[in-house]
């Protein structure tokens, strides 16, 4: 995990452009979509964020193997 | 109150949309002969089934050899590109099929033959766009140079392009940064290791929905030998595929705002061709 704030930035990089293009999905007009934008993109960290804590719920618990 | 009947034969569609797409999708240019376009039918048939015709030749119908032995299964080669031309695969898949069950060298050319059946199912599908959209104009009239399935063309070929050629330019701009920089980020952190169909051929096929970039980026970096561990060799093949995957829906996009321009600048002559009926049905 030493490098986990290059993880973050790629995460964030590559979230940034989902988000972007499902906003040009859903709106057909570049004024509404790019408006939209900040709002999807932090519904979607804090969906990320819940499966992550999730994920490191079950490994720790059910999943665990240790 | 008595009616009449409608005496519209020019507005009468050319065919059903979706029996147009469908035939397009088992043989290119079927679609085409059915909705009475025969010259354009023929023309699709002879590009998109001699493109994959001549992939299969330059890599020796081994294409799907690059899959490995646990992989193999006979919906395998479906999550492909090729699958956009799906008489071709069918043919490539009974004819050639995972080849004898052993190793054995591939053709120097494979890499382009590969690629060429790949590309043949992308036109395909642009194809496919063209013959539903043109089944459903009326006989006698053609979406030209208007039509969606070429803006869907040109989105795939240069990621933001489609967009460029509708006028809309900051979209145009944001998707080609947007997807071409997540290409190239993808890339350098995979080292170029992600730009192997024989390496990754699954991630390849979503790579390769980026269009030209990607195929420019695997011209200029790829069949690199790996040498060393790669850092970011998983992650950056992720990246990668997910931009090239997430052109499908700036192709959708361009497809959906072409369509409905189009079919909105047709409401004034339909209308016309309405109140013409009408007043001949009232007489």
């Amino acid at each position: 995990m030493n490098d986990l704030g290059t993880h973050l930035l790629l995460f964030a990089a590559l979230s940034a452009v989902i988000v972007l293009m499902s906003c040009f999905f859903s709106e057909a007009e570049d004024g509404p979509a790019l408006r939209a934008f900040p709002k999807r993109l932090i519904v979607y960290f804090i969906g990320c964020g819940i499966l992550t804590g999730l994920l490191l719920l079950f490994e720790h618990t059910l999943a665990s193997v240790s | 109150m008595t009616s009449f009947p409608s005496r519209r034969p020019s507005t009468q569609p050319s065919g059903d949309p979706t029996v147009a797409t469908l035939l397009t999708w088992l043989l290119p240019g079927a679609g085409h002969f059915y909705i009475g376009r025969a010259g354009f039918g023929l023309a699709a048939f002879v590009l998109v089934q001699g493109l994959y015709l001549l992939g299969l030749k330059l890599s020796g119908g081994m294409g799907f050899e690059f899959l490995q032995a646990e992989l193999r299964s006979l919906l395998a080669p479906a999550l492909a590109p090729e699958l956009g031309n799906l008489g071709a695969l069918v043919y490539h898949v009974r004819e050639y099929g995972f080849g004898p069950g052993f190793p054995r060298p591939f053709p120097d050319t494979i890499v382009l033959g590969s690629t060429l059946t790949a590309v043949s199912g992308v036109l395909n599908i642009c194809l496919m766009c063209h013959a539903h959209f043109e089944a459903r104009l009326p006989k006698q009239q053609s979406s030209g140079s208007r039509s969606p399935a070429l803006a869907v063309l040109a989105a795939w070929a240069v990621p933001g392009l489609g967009h460029f050629l509708q006028g809309r330019r900051l979209r145009a701009l944001l998707v080609f940064v947007g997807l071409v920089g997540l290409l190239v980020l993808g890339t350098w952190l995979a080292e170029g290791s992600n730009l192997s169909r024989e390496r990754h051929y699954y991630y390849w096929g979503g790579q390769v929905m980026g269009g030209l970039p990607a195929l420019l980026l695997e011209s200029l970096w790829g069949g690199r030998v790996v040498g060393a561990p790669i850092p970011y060799a998983e992650g950056g093949l992720v990246i990668a595929s997910v931009a090239g995957m997430l052109n499908i829906l700036a192709m959708l996009d361009v497809f959906g705002w072409s369509e409905a321009r189009y079919l909105a600048g047709s409401e004034p002559a339909a209308e016309a061709g309405a109140a013409a009926a009408g007043g001949e049905a009232s007489a």
